[in-house]
């Protein structure tokens, strides 16, 4: 590891605590706000442990201690405060699952919006399925999003959401999280977004399932294939596909990725296992990382999806999978959107002359439409 | 030593403990006066007689416009002449008291209508100045205070962070809500309930109504003299801090006020913010986990910056950042107005402008003294307005009052020159 730059060291010199942040953190601004938040956690920590009503009572320091020297082994923030901010939702963390990204929030908070400002051209039930789930914060998101943005005058469509995961945990945390979500609406005022939420979060589940098996194959440890789950709850439809599936090769797994990243997060979420080597129909020549990638587009396609909301890791990849997807020639409608898609207004730049690139900063998903999807992202 | 005394977390304990009753009581009138000013006596004359002449006008031919501008004097008339009244009342009364032949009788009846007067004459005071000064537009709003260390090194910024505990106390002493939306000290890990680090900064939003209309005569440059907790030489030093007080506009349903109304003094053209986030460096996307959620917002035209990063949450940051740049450009605004009319008025008449810059008052410790240096007014029970007691308000108090009497001064200007 590189050493701290020397006035860094100065500066801090008072604080041993800031020191070890800075360790992770590099930047003097970052390590003082984790040193307030872990503060704030290991003081209220303390006091629903053992009731201590004081604040002025030093025992959380040595907690306070503990976790800076954590903080300080590249262990990620989120995992020791237990929560991550998604967009406008506290989502729930755990080790083992990965830690929601503020590019996916960014992704689909414009999504959601968009689908909302075409209120009146949305069917009255509303089906969407989340592939790779992890922490199920898409589909908790998009909801509140949904629910938030909808004007007053309609009733909102039905929202039903499904979210899958080959992970027991990621699958555990989900179902956590639906529920933490849920309580924090007890109480509230009944307005409508308050009771369109309530309605969404009654049917949405989730469920541990392969999504690279192909139909009818179980995978080794029992874990059923996503087009059987789905049979099993008895909704072959869905509307709309949003996968944020693992899209890092494994070469640059170990050369771009942040160290607590690679250290600290499961790397089953972050590189996709070889292409082909679980399914031998696809491609032998699709690159490293893009492996889930004809297959949610074949599932799309198995389950009547109207709209395509994938992530990738950026403008290549993302070039890449948009290929996939014309290759297939079933989709009306192509777009490549930055990790900002209303960044930098509705100008359209041509990618390789091919697809059209909204917003601005890297290159974060492709979103590929048909038939009534045209409408509903108003695409005409 | 001194410091320990007001800086410690017991007080603001004790604080909460005190019953607070009578003061509030207290706050339902913004401003006590017991006498009138010249100025604003000056200026209930210039209305009563220009009320008789209108009446005397009306008497000779009606008319619709001169009656309704007599019907706005009338008010103003009126109550000159009933504490007119009630002066002659009490002179005759204390004639009455000091006279030797007046019997004991007599004399105690005396003495009782003289407390039953008096209190006639504040209420009609008060009334008075009310019906001569125009409220501020946003005296019912809840407002921002933010507090700066200036010139004075450690000691200016730990005189910061006396000045919020004193806010904060005063607030709680007043039942005013408050929360802190930001507070920076060279730690950046400070204790907002009462540590004794060095603030660099603190934003706190009081949230009663009517906060904006009390805590207004705070803004300025607060200055301080004591020795410093550091000095061995026992030597007083000078430093100082500023202090910021805007209104606070917590959602355009609740104040009235529409954000979309490009007329409105808190509208702002999206495509003139600049929002800056934190961004991952390198890939960004499944690659990198940041913590950082800090966001900044550029009002460009005024080069108006603002950044918060207080919350986890980048959303949370993003929505008090502007908050806050709106309260900051509507205040912006509202100065250049402001200046531009006294301007105006000190090219024709001269009237003395107080400017943001100077400093407004001096706590100073080794006399255990406050002065306001607008009102003039000065204290000798530092430690009590210090910790936001009500020396604190007696001190606003009169800046309150100086306040009225410069607008009712200016009025007074204005007026004198165009006739
Ligand atoms: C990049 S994470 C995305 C998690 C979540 N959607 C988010 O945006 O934070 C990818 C997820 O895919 C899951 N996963 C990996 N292989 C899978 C498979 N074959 N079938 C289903 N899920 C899989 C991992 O467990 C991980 O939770």
């Amino acid at each position: 590891m590189p050493r701290l730059p020397y006035h860094l060291l100065r500066l801090t010199s008072k604080s041993p605590l800031l020191q070890l942040l800075l360790r992770e953190c590099r930047d003097l601004e970052s390590a003082r706000n984790e040193l307030r938040w872990l503060r704030e956690h290991a003081i209220s920590s303390v006091q629903n442990a053992g009731g201590h009503r004081d604040e002025r009572n030093d025992s959380w320091k040595p907690l306070l201690r503990s976790l800076c020297v954590k903080r300080a082994s590249g262990k990620p923030l989120q995992y020791l405060l237990g929560s991550e901010f998604f967009g406008d939702i506290e989502v729930a963390c755990k080790p083992g699952v990965l830690i929601p990204r503020p590019e996916t929030a960014a992704a689909v908070t414009y999504f959601a919006e968009r689908l909302c400002s075409a209120a009146r051209k949305l069917p009255s039930t509303l089906r969407v399925l989340d592939l790779c789930c992890g922490t199920g914060c898409i589909p908790l998101l998009f909801q509140h999003v949904f629910a938030k943005n909808w004007p007053n005058a309609r009733d909102p469509p039905h929202l039903s959401l499904v979210g899958a995961d080959i992970s027991a945990d990621a699958v555990q945390l989900a179902e956590h999280n639906r529920l933490l979500l849920q309580q924090s609406l007890t109480g509230r005022s009944n307005a409508g977004s308050t009771w369109a939420s309530r309605h969404a979060l009654d049917s949405t589940a989730f469920f541990q399932a392969d999504v690279l098996r192909p139909e009818q194959s179980p995978n080794p440890q029992g874990i059923p294939d996503l087009m059987t789950v789905l049979r099993q709850i008895d909704v072959p439809e869905w509307d709309i596909l949003i996968s944020n599936p693992p899209y890092i090769s494994s070469q640059s797994f170990h050369r771009d990725t942040q160290r607590s990243v690679r250290l600290f997060e499961p790397k089953t979420a972050l590189v996709p296992p070889r292409p082909g080597s679980s399914d031998p129909g696809t491609s032998q020549d699709l690159d490293e990382g893009d492996t889930f990638y004809p297959r949610l587009l074949q599932i799309a396609q198995d389950v009547g999806a109207k709209i395509v909301l994938m992530e990738v890791a950026d403008l290549q990849q993302a070039s890449r999978v948009a290929a996939l997807a014309s290759d297939t020639s079933v989709w009306d409608g192509i777009e490549i959107w930055r990790d900002h898609p209303r960044g930098k207004g509705p100008h359209l730049e041509k990618c390789r002359g091919e697809f059209p690139v909204r917003g601005s900063g890297h290159g974060r998903s492709v979103v590929c439409w048909r038939g009534e999807g045209t409408e509903w992202l108003q695409m005409m | 030593m001194l410091r320990s005394a007001w800086i410690c977390s017991r007080c603001l304990f004790r604080a909460i403990e005190r019953p607070s009753r009578r003061w509030q009581r207290s706050f339902r009138t913004t401003t006590r006066l017991s006498h009138l000013s010249e100025n604003l006596l000056t200026r209930a004359r210039a209305i009563a007689s220009e009320h008789a002449t209108l009446k005397k006008q009306l008497e000779k031919d009606y008319d619709v416009q001169t009656a309704k501008r007599a019907g706005e004097l009338s008010r103003t008339a009126d109550l000159l002449k009933e504490l007119e009244r009630l002066k002659d009342a009490l002179r005759e009364l204390d004639n009455l008291i000091r006279d030797p032949t007046t019997d004991n009788e007599l004399r105690s009846l005396a003495s009782d209508d003289v407390s039953d007067t008096n209190s006639a004459l504040e209420t009609t005071t008060q009334a008075l100045t009310n019906s001569l000064v125009p409220r501020h537009p946003f005296e019912d709003l809840p407002c921002l205070i933010e507090i700066r260390p200036g010139a004075g090194g450690s000691e200016a910024a730990l005189f910061a962070g006396d000045l919020l505990h004193m806010y904060q106390s005063y607030c709680v002493n007043s039942g005013l809500p408050y929360s802190l939306l930001k507070y920076e000290d060279a730690d950046g890990v400070g204790d907002p309930n009462g540590s004794d680090r060095q603030l660099t900064e603190a934003i706190m939003e009081v949230n009663g109504t009517g906060a904006y209309g009390k805590l207004r005569c705070e803004a300025g440059v607060h200055r301080v003299q004591r020795v410093p907790a550091t000095e061995a030489k026992g030597r007083v030093h000078t430093s100082a801090a500023s202090v910021l007080v805007l209104p606070s506009f917590p959602d355009d349903h609740a104040s009235g006020e529409d954000f979309n109304d490009p007329k409105s003094d808190f509208f702002i053209d999206l495509k003139e913010v600049r929002q800056e986030v934190m961004r991952a460096r390198g890939a960004g996307g499944q690659h990198v986990n940041k913590t950082e959620s800090a966001v900044r917002l550029t009002h460009i035209p005024t080069n108006t910056t603002v950044s918060i990063q207080d919350s986890r949450s980048q959303i949370a940051n993003r929505d008090k950042a502007w908050r806050l740049l709106r309260s900051r450009i509507a205040q912006i605004r509202r100065e250049a107005r402001e200046d531009e009319m006294r301007d105006m008025k000190r090219s024709v008449v001269g009237v003395a402008k107080v400017g943001r810059g100077d400093k407004i008052r001096t706590y100073n410790f080794q006399q255990q003294r406050v002065t306001d240096h607008r009102s003039g007014f000065s204290i000798h029970s530092l430690e009590d307005a210090i910790e936001g007691g009500s020396s604190l308000e007696q001190v606003m108090d009169s800046v309150r009052k100086w306040m009225i009497d410069q607008e009712v001064a200016q009025l007074v200007a204005i007026e004198s020159n165009n006739t």
